[in-house]
């Protein structure tokens, strides 16, 4: 990362950050976090939950989310000081996920920023919704 | 479809800041985006319309004045018909309805609050369990409604169809929001109105009586590019 | 029909787990399964060079760690299902390979609200990450909704 933050502006967009998630890298998630419900693993699992088919643990997406920041911070002077996020849709393997990020807010007096973050699929549908708080720590 | 002639106020007539519990949107941010965004959302101003609550003593004025945007307030409540938005809310209707009551019977609401200043318009009412499309399948029509939300921001696919199919059934007019909950996404959708609107009985007049129109400022969709794995080792 | 609930049940610490170790292996394989490739995460030399000196977890992993085995007992239960609506992460002291993680819970809010799934109500719990130091990791509010 080259930003610094005084370089930074309102309005500046990060990404997009397009991912195509797979079951097998579901699954991986899901066995790799202790989290190996059904719905995680496969559709006949999801389907007995009454889900019309596998779904992403939330916080998979919330880590998906999260990587647009850090791939935008990279190993520059600045962390993430706070990160939310609402599950609104449940997201399904096997799609393109984009992740879309805006600069909405600016506060000098602590030298941090708001964005809104956003992962949608192919139809658009904004699937999960949330905001994060950097901090620049130079 | 109306005439394109010169009309005079946008406005989106639906929005919520940090003091709703879903959002994280300080008001001053939505006034800034606004600005910044103005080429392709000319707005003149914004309608706050919180969840379950009215808060008397909020005071945008200063922020009106440093980004020259318009800020009105107004309630999104729940009732046994759907979320319905409530403009001109004053001390008698306070005391008549209980806003954080999830099950307001809305006829008591509409002709209520009508009859005490202000003007309901049910919002997003092709949503599923929380638009009137629904509950007009399963229960008479409501009486004495006279707009509804035609088009909102965060409507999926074939919502705002079912409110548009709702309108002509009924002959409601329609309004727009963006229903945000996000900074950069006030002002998705508005309502332009032909009159000029500078106070919460302005907007309640010209809801009840005059001339608007649903605008959408939506952006086109973009294909979606070649998209990449993400690698797991 | 209003929620019903004991209030007394609000701010207070319903669980503390003891503590679990970090390894970089987890850190690893966590970064594996979000695609993580940031090097303050993933290659020790380029980390030790960074702001934090050493490779440090992702701020994603802090949601990785298992509350205790009676969580779901002490979260009242409000209606039908319990998903899992969002959560809101602060962040504090970098988790780092070896350190020693407690979780500490309480119920923070409980409220209803109706949507396109229907009458929900929402139970939010905070649950709050110390190291060995007992310095804060991060205070993470967890959304459980059920259907009324």
């Amino acid at each position: 990362m080259s930003k610094t933050f005084e370089s930074i502006s309102v309005g500046e967009e990060l990404g997009p950050l397009e991912l195509f998630v797979s079951r097998d890298q579901c699954r991986n998630y899901a066995r790799t976090c202790a989290m190996e419900a059904p719905r995680f693993m496969d559709d006949e699992g999801a389907k007995l939950e009454r889900l019309p088919g596998m779904i992403l643990p939330g916080n998979m997406s919330l880590g998906l989310i999260t990587r647009l920041l850090t791939d935008w911070i990279g190993s520059g002077p600045a962390r993430i000081a706070r990160i939310g996020a609402t599950y609104r849709v449940p997201v399904q393997p096997d799609h393109t996920l984009t992740i879309h990020g805006f600069i909405t807010h600016i506060h000098p007096e602590n030298r941090s920023i708001e964005i809104d973050l956003w992962l949608e699929n192919e139809e658009a549908d904004r699937l999960v919704t949330g905001a994060a708080t950097v901090e620049f720590t130079k | 479809m109306k005439e394109n002639r010169h009309l005079s106020t946008i406005l989106d007539l639906h929005s919520h800041s940090e003091a709703s519990e879903d959002s994280r949107a300080p008001v001053e941010a939505y006034l800034n985006w606004i600005k910044l965004r103005h080429a392709e959302r000319p707005l003149d101003g914004i309608v706050l319309t919180e969840h379950r609550q009215f808060n008397r003593a909020a005071d945008y004025r200063a922020l009106e004045d440093k980004f020259g945007v318009m800020v009105l307030r107004a309630s999104e409540v729940e009732t046994n018909y759907g979320h319905m938005l409530v403009f001109g809310v004053n001390d008698d209707i306070l005391g008549r309805f209980d806003f954080a009551n999830v099950r307001l019977d809305a006829q008591s609401l509409i002709d209520g609050v009508a009859a005490m200043g202000g003007i309901v318009v049910p919002c997003h009412p092709g949503r599923p369990n929380i638009g009137l499309y629904e509950h007009y399948r399963s229960k008479p029509p409501l009486e004495n409604v006279v707009a509804v939300e035609a088009i909102n921001g965060g409507s999926r696919k074939g919502e705002d169809e079912n409110s548009a199919e709702l309108i002509d059934k009924f002959g409601y007019s329609g309004t727009g929001g963006s229903d945000s909950h996000m900074v950069s996404l006030i002002g998705l959708c508005a309502t332009r109105f032909a009159a000029d609107i500078k106070t919460i009985d302005d907007l309640v007049r010209e809801l009840r009586e005059g001339d608007y129109e649903p605008v959408d400022f939506r952006p086109r969709r973009k294909p979606v590019p070649h998209a990449v794995m993400v690698e797991t080792r | 029909m209003a929620l019903n609930y004991d209030p007394e049940v609000i701010g207070r610490v319903f669980e503390t787990t003891d503590p679990v170790e970090v390894t970089a292996e987890q850190i690893n394989r966590f970064c594996g399964a979000i695609g993580e490739t940031n090097p303050l995460y993933t290659d020790e030399k380029a980390a030790k060079g960074g702001p934090y000196g050493g490779i440090v977890a992702p701020p994603s992993f802090a949601v990785t760690f298992r509350n205790g085995r009676h969580f779901h007992e002490h979260v009242p239960r409000m209606g039908r299902g319990g998903f899992d609506a969002g959560k809101d992460i602060e962040f504090a002291a970098p988790i780092r390979p070896g350190d020693m993680i407690t979780l500490s819970s309480h119920v923070k809010e409980i409220y209803e609200k109706t949507g396109r799934s229907g009458t929900m109500a929402f139970v939010v719990v905070r649950t709050t990450l110390k190291n060995q130091r007992g310095e804060v990791a991060a205070h993470i509010d967890h959304r459980f909704m059920s259907r009324i």
